[in-house]
């Protein structure tokens, strides 16, 4: 029961904190069913850096720090319900629904038979590795947890230069809440990184379903989602213990709400209402707070949404007020910035990247490891994700080459700017491949999968957002109320 | 999308996902025959080293030699936190790790203070001037 108080705080204070930026109301289940799954993350995201400021000012009252937080967002919540404007959203005109009558029941079952394999497969093998499979769990994610946990008041002691090869400078997202359930439980139970795992793994797929639901109906909604639930390496890896499906449940949340601001239905209204593009930078503060490609994922972000509306050439505006829907992304990134920052200023010894400027510069000059690097990607383009017969990703290609074709949403500026912010993580992801101080053949063959992973539930709510299956009746604007 | 090519490919997409699921439903582990359950059975390894230790501080490490070995560096790392093991000689308390070979460090600067069992041993380096804090 020690574990019930904060697994229902973490839920409570998310369901807290997105209402009061959710500008929308629907009736609809997937309405629901995304803020339910966006709640899990931020939840545990709120108390992982409730926990760490504690540890790093000394506290030890974690209950009673705990309680004041929910406290505060439930007062916040009551203050400010009333105040925002919200728009009553039409549901989403189902789309394909030119289609043979059996074809949904198909798309259902299909859904239905994936979501029990990767439940099956993601229960066994939280089973049968209840301390993570693989190095990094133990190594890195599940070490720094215990240093955090059992180290008390010395935790910095596991954020040593002593040992380079736990990174004690990657981001304390995971960690720290792991930490935090450990408190209450008073032990180090396995258990606690498993479900936390588990959830970021189904939390993952409840945002996609919702997202595409809301945006494109129900049976893209069930296309997509079946196709994420069937890529064995993304249910592997969520049951491995390692940060790389928290971040992309984080990177996944980013660009949904995004795309769910740039929602057509809020024509006139969404440029006036901030609310999701500060869940928004919540999410890609919480990328960066997982993990250092995170971090490389907000800078993305936001270099993109300003390209994006400086570019846009349908209006005449000063170049100030075209960047100034971008204020909100960038000021819920503040708080999150300023904790990295610290974090890596004050407590972690410097990271290996750039710890030998010259060598850093060779390698930029050497032709040899770009062209190592692109045959790399072209290849894991192919074979990430361990699908059987058929990658992921040529199947994609193929639904798209037999008609699929990109719709009329190329347009939507927050489509340009998702597109952008994922182009410009890869290209971020082949520069750290660059000058990594590794071997690089090795770096390659142990991350890079894993990286791709990070991206691939975004391109895949992206790759379905894009697709020509909306008819137009789904993009008639919503009506304002208070 | 709305030919019968499209249809086809909906339908095909759907089934060649099926097939990648069948894979994860094949590829799962047995909970009760695991793999190798190794950072569980390290813990248990360390057990009685952990209690013979202080509590905090910089503690040494041998172990065998070889990159794959570096693993069981990492997991008595693990296994001892927030205990810190340096992997070096040179403190006054030094970790042995020898899962394949028990029979221990060579070094004349380490003298046994007590074999836990199972290759997990405890040294004092006569000649390191570094502190355990």
């Amino acid at each position: 029961m020690a574990i019930a108080l904060p697994a229902l705080l973490c839920l409570a204070s998310g369901f807290l904190l997105i209402p009061l930026a959710w500008p929308r109301r629907s009736p609809n289940v997937p309405d629901h069913l995304f803020q339910l799954s966006l709640s899990v993350g931020y939840g545990l995201g709120i108390y992982s850096i409730v926990f760490f400021l504690l540890r790093l000012l000394g506290g030890t009252q974690l209950v009673l720090v705990d309680l004041g937080v929910f406290a505060f967002l439930l007062v916040t919540f009551y203050l400010f319900r009333n105040r925002r404007t919200i728009v009553n959203v039409p549901p989403v005109a189902e789309t394909m629904r030119d289609r043979p009558a059996w074809l949904p029941g198909v798309l259902t079952a299909s859904f239905a038979v994936a979501l029990c394999a990767a439940l099956y497969s993601a229960v066994m093998r939280t089973l049968a590795y209840p301390h993570g499979d693989g190095w990094d769990a133990f190594s890195i994610w599940n070490l720094h947890a215990r240093f955090l946990f059992r180290g008390g008041p010395h935790w910095r002691d596991g954020f040593t230069p002593l040992l380079p090869w736990s990174h004690p400078d990657y981001p304390l997202l995971l960690p720290a809440a792991i930490a935090h359930f450990w408190s209450y439980l008073g032990n180090d139970a396995p258990a606690v990184p498993a479900i936390i795992g588990l959830l970021f793994t189904f939390g993952t797929v409840g945002l996609m379903f919702s997202a595409l639901s809301i945006l494109r109906g129900r049976n893209p909604a069930l296309l997509g989602t079946t196709a994420l639930l069937a890529t064995p390496s993304f249910i592997e890896l969520g049951t491995s213990q390692y940060a790389d499906v928290p971040l992309s449940f984080f990177i996944l949340a980013a660009i949904s709400l995004l795309c769910l601001h740039g929602d057509q239905r809020h024509n006139g209204f969404s440029h006036g209402s901030p609310g999701m593009l500060v869940l928004a930078g919540v999410a890609a503060s919480c990328a960066a707070w997982t993990k250092n490609e995170g971090l490389l994922f907000l800078c993305a972000i936001v270099l993109s949404y300003l390209f994006v509306l400086l570019h846009d050439k349908a209006t005449t505006k000063s170049w100030i007020s075209r960047a100034r829907p971008l204020a909100p992304l960038l000021a819920a990134t503040v708080p999150a910035v300023l904790l990295i920052a610290g974090f890596k200023h004050f407590i972690a010894p410097p990271g290996d990247l750039l710890s030998d400027p010259a060598a850093t510069l060779q390698k930029l000059l050497d032709p040899a490891r770009y062209w190592a690097i692109l045959r790399w990607y072209i290849k894991g383009f192919f074979l990430f994700g361990r699908w059987l017969l058929l990658p992921g990703t040529l199947l994609l290609l193929g639904l798209y080459f037999a008609g699929g074709k990109a719709g009329s949403d190329k347009s939507n500026a927050a489509i340009r700017t998702s597109l952008l912010t994922l182009a410009l993580t890869l290209a971020g992801y082949f520069a750290v491949y660059l000058i990594t101080p590794y071997d690089i053949y090795w770096h390659l063959r142990f991350s890079l999968t894993r990286l791709f992973l990070q991206l691939w539930p975004a391109a895949i709510f992206l790759f379905f957002l894009l697709l020509r299956y909306s008819p137009k009746a789904s993009v008639q604007p919503g009506s304002v109320s208070k | 999308m709305n030919d019968g090519k499209g249809i086809t490919a909906t339908v095909a997409f759907a089934l060649c996902c099926l097939l990648s699921s069948a894979r994860l439903v094949v590829d799962a582990p047995n909970p009760k025959h695991p793999p190798g359950n190794i950072a569980r059975q390290s813990d248990q390894r360390f057990s009685a080293l952990k209690a013979a230790l202080p509590e905090r501080g910089v503690v040494g490490y041998v172990g065998e030699p070889g990159t794959p070995a570096l693993a069981d560096y990492y997991l008595a790392q693990y296994a001892l936190a927030p205990l810190v093991v340096d992997l070096s000689p040179n403190y006054p308390l030094v970790i042995g790790n020898f899962p394949t070979t028990p029979t221990g460090s060579t070094s004349n600067d380490l003298q046994l203070i007590r074999d836990f069992g199972g290759g997990v041993l405890l040294y004092a380096n006569r000649t390191s001037g570094k502190d355990n804090k």
